[in-house]
């Protein structure tokens, strides 16, 4: 019994103790948590405003770039005609100091159309013409006005295949420009042109021997826009 | 062409020309250098090397009746024409 007590009794201290040492302990705690949180709070404040900031920034950087990105591009792309852009060179240079490739003889084919409420004949003079890359070619189309009335007229034109567009240079021609026909009047219309003689180092050109150019004729009218499918837009 | 089929693709964009648009010969003053031009790609098979030298007649004819701007002839690619000439007057 007394030995119990004893045992209890010093267990009991040793409870106190602890709860006391714990509390001492708990006690430093708390100030020194304070303390050691109030130290690291103005670091970690700083990290993260720092962070924030870095953040911030990233993103101002990013948005200023995709709107720099596009006249950045542009300049890019006239630089090295990158996707076919016409760059800023000047063509009588180009013309004058290119060389006629003779061993690469092109068909181009004349193809002429007419808008549906068009009411002009219009047609090329000669069905094809055989060129080649470098040479400078002249071709002729031939309009004629049936009506009674003046009609003014506007053209596109199309050169297929696709990929020959870019090699198509022309120095001349009758298209988006408005042209006048006065009653029965007939007119010989000329196209000068050449085609580059890049066209002979693009592997895709390897196997193209013909290039058909085709010439639409639409009326032109107020406020008309030549035109051109929605969804291309 | 653009059609239903060629959404997506690359989109042909036509360019203008490089001088511009020619004006229209109303009056047909050329018209004689074009008919010449013409019987010179027909006897040679619309073979346009051989027929330079009439180009270059009917662009001279379109220069001096105001028809198109005066430009030299290497400018436009004609700088060969006169060699080619003295070939064919030798042979």
């Amino acid at each position: 019994m007394n030995r119990l007590v004893c045992m209890n009794r010093s267990f009991f201290n040793v409870l106190k103790h602890n709860v006391s040492s714990k509390s001492n302990l708990l006690c430093a705690l708390k100030y020194g948590a304070t303390n050691v949180y109030f130290v690291r709070g103005t670091h970690e404040q700083k990290k993260i405003r720092s962070t924030m900031n870095y953040m911030i920034a990233l993103g101002v950087m990013t948005v200023g770039l995709s709107y720099a990105a596009v006249p950045l591009y542009r300049i890019f792309c006239q630089a090295y005609s990158y996707g076919g852009t016409v760059g800023q060179s000047d063509a009588d240079e180009s013309i004058s100091k290119m060389l006629a490739v003779k061993e690469r003889p092109l068909k181009i084919r004349f193809n002429a159309d007419v808008a549906s409420s068009m009411q002009w004949n219009f047609k090329p003079q000669q069905g094809d013409i055989t060129v080649v890359p470098g040479e400078t070619a002249l071709a002729f189309y031939t309009a004629l006005n049936p009506t009674d009335k003046p009609v003014i007229g506007i053209s596109t034109y199309n050169v297929i295949p696709f990929e020959a567009g870019q090699y198509f240079n022309k120095i001349q021609c009758f298209c988006f420009e408005e042209q006048q026909l006065n009653p029965h009047e007939k007119v010989d219309m000329p196209v000068f042109f050449y085609i580059d003689p890049e066209f002979m180092e693009d592997p895709k050109m390897e196997y193209v021997d013909e290039i058909v150019l085709s010439y639409t004729f639409f009326e032109a009218k107020e406020g008309f826009k030549l035109p051109v499918p929605t969804y291309a837009k | 062409m653009s059609t239903a089929m060629t959404f997506g693709q690359k989109q042909f964009i036509p360019t203008p020309p490089d001088k511009g648009s020619f004006p229209l010969d109303h009056d047909g003053v050329c018209k004689k250098s074009m008919i010449k031009y013409m019987n010179c790609l027909f006897s040679n098979n619309s073979n346009n090397s051989m027929c330079r030298l009439e180009a270059r007649d009917y662009l001279a004819c379109r220069m001096e009746h105001n028809l198109m701007a005066k430009e030299e002839w290497s400018k436009l690619g004609f700088k060969d024409v006169d060699l080619d000439i003295s070939e064919k007057r030798n042979k």
